[in-house]
């Protein structure tokens, strides 16, 4: 297990889980993507900055991981301002107003991207492709390790994947499907500050998750995927009040027939 | 004469009825997808608070304590009604624009909130001074609301081309998101965050806070 001891260690553990995927996106589609790149990078900085500034706290440099995930997920040819207006929706109203990383409840990269889908109807989001699939393996792995990814979130979303594609078409999910979501079931998905906080609450999460991508897939799998982990998220602190009430009633029961 | 500006005054900012009492914010949202839209509704209810308010001050002394909240509602839905009526019959267009939301202004908690706190208590002026001061308090926070999301969502105002959006040739390119209602949440939302940021005094204590401890590290 690595463990983040150090203040941002946590920030530096995602980026550097983001970075192979960044590279593999901004390599394929070329200058576009470099573009959004620094765009997002420099909007969630500078905001960051700002928000630092007001509340003469240390500059926390959270916001890097948001620019990063940005650089994938939103399509090259995306007007640069309006990634720049995405990029501040996502960083101030997703995670400022709340008081900064770990203290919201949303990922703000998912209300960054959800902002540029329905603001901008027709932008399809990119971050599908096979080499990015691929390149998110790694960052996978390292997020496993350091603990900021949980296994039952994913394993839910996996089966609430099959479950729902089961019940919709009576058949298993094709594996592209299941490639073009990998980018963003790591990084968007199973943000730690979105996800639910108990252990049965991250299964219920991640089904929740699985059948909302499946009832929303025509809208393409990024897209669906957005859609479904903002629904999702918001559903969390919900699941986990159940969870726990369930929880509390049964060891009051027990103890009742002791 | 000071108090009567006062309270004329006060309800804009410093006491709004939207942004500090969170009041009326079912119609804020509802009605605010154009300037239009925003501009009759506010004055609607204006108009309402104000008559509902002479009325219920003019009686005040003779409605029976217990049944004093029904008196209210019948005077306020009286007058929605007439309002109504008169939009139907000379604003017909407008009127179906706004849709049910003019025949809510009776469940408006702002309405029946300034008639039982203020209107059953105070003479016929200061009244007036209360309810017009109110009214142009929600105005305000409408017209606001209002005009962000028809110039962001559409590059219009009050209808007419205010930026050339891409459609036409020029650059903008609406938000769509604007034309729907958490757009109307966002804004909303960052008008009360920067009223309490510049008046202090309105923000509220934090329901929690980190442990010193945990702030140290």
């Amino acid at each position: 297990m690595i463990r983040a001891a150090f203040p941002g260690g946590v920030t530096l553990l995602q980026a550097a889980a983001l970075l192979p995927p960044v590279a593999v996106a901004v390599f394929a589609r070329g200058a576009g993507a470099t573009a959004v790149l620094a765009v997002a990078l420099l909007t969630a900085l500078i905001w960051d900055l700002v928000f630092a500034r007001a509340r003469a706290a240390p500059v926390a440099w959270h916001s890097v991981t948001t620019g990063l995930i940005l650089a994938v997920a939103v399509p090259p040819d995306v007007t640069l301002w309006q990634v720049a207006l995405a990029a501040s929706f996502g960083v101030v109203l997703g995670e400022q107003v709340f008081g900064g990383r770990g203290f919201g409840f949303l990922s703000p990269a998912v209300a960054a991207l959800a902002f540029l889908a329905f603001s901008f109807p027709g932008t399809g989001l990119a971050g599908a492709e096979p080499a990015v699939a691929a390149a998110a393996v790694p960052g996978l792995v390292l997020l496993f390790a350091a603990g900021l990814v949980f296994w039952r979130l994913l394993a839910g979303f996996a089966l609430g994947l099959c479950l729902a594609t089961l019940l919709a078409s009576g058949a298993l999910p094709a594996p592209s499907l299941a490639v073009s979501l990998c980018f963003g079931a790591v990084f968007l998905l199973a943000d730690p500050v979105a996800a639910a906080a108990t252990q049965a609450g991250r299964w219920i999460h991640g089904l929740i998750a699985g059948g909302l991508v499946v009832l929303l897939a025509d809208m393409g799998p990024v897209n669906a995927l957005v859609f479904a982990a903002l629904l999702a998220s918001l559903a969390a602190p919900l699941v986990d009040h159940l969870v726990i009430r369930a929880l509390a009633r049964r060891r009051d029961g027990r103890r009742r027939h002791v | 004469m000071a108090t009567f500006l006062d309270r004329l005054t006060r309800p804009l900012i410093d006491e709004n009825p939207v942004t500090l009492q969170i009041l009326g914010i079912c119609s804020a949202l509802a009605v605010t997808t154009t300037l239009a839209t925003a501009l009759t509704m506010a004055a609607a209810l204006t108009v309402v608070l104000c008559l509902s308010g002479l009325f219920i001050s003019l009686i005040r002394r003779h409605i029976p304590h217990s049944v004093r909240l029904i008196v209210q509602i019948t005077i306020i839905a009286s007058l929605v009604i007439v309002i109504d009526g008169l939009l139907r019959a000379y604003a017909f267009e407008m009127s179906r624009r706004l849709s049910v939301f003019v025949g809510l202004i009776v469940t408006n908690c702002l309405v029946l909130g300034r008639a039982e706190s203020f209107a059953m208590k105070n003479p016929v002026l200061p009244t007036l001074a209360d309810a017009f001061g109110n009214g142009l308090g929600y105005s305000l926070v409408l017209i606001v609301v209002g005009t962000l999301r028809e110039l962001l969502g559409a590059g219009t105002l009050l209808g007419r081309p205010v930026v050339a959006t891409v459609a036409e040739g020029g650059w903008f390119e609406p938000l769509a998101l604007m034309q729907r209602a958490p757009a109307a949440f966002f804004i909303l939302g960052l008008l009360v965050w920067a009223i309490r940021a510049l008046r202090r005094s309105q923000a509220e204590a934090p329901d929690y806070r980190l442990e010193a401890a945990e702030e140290e590290r």
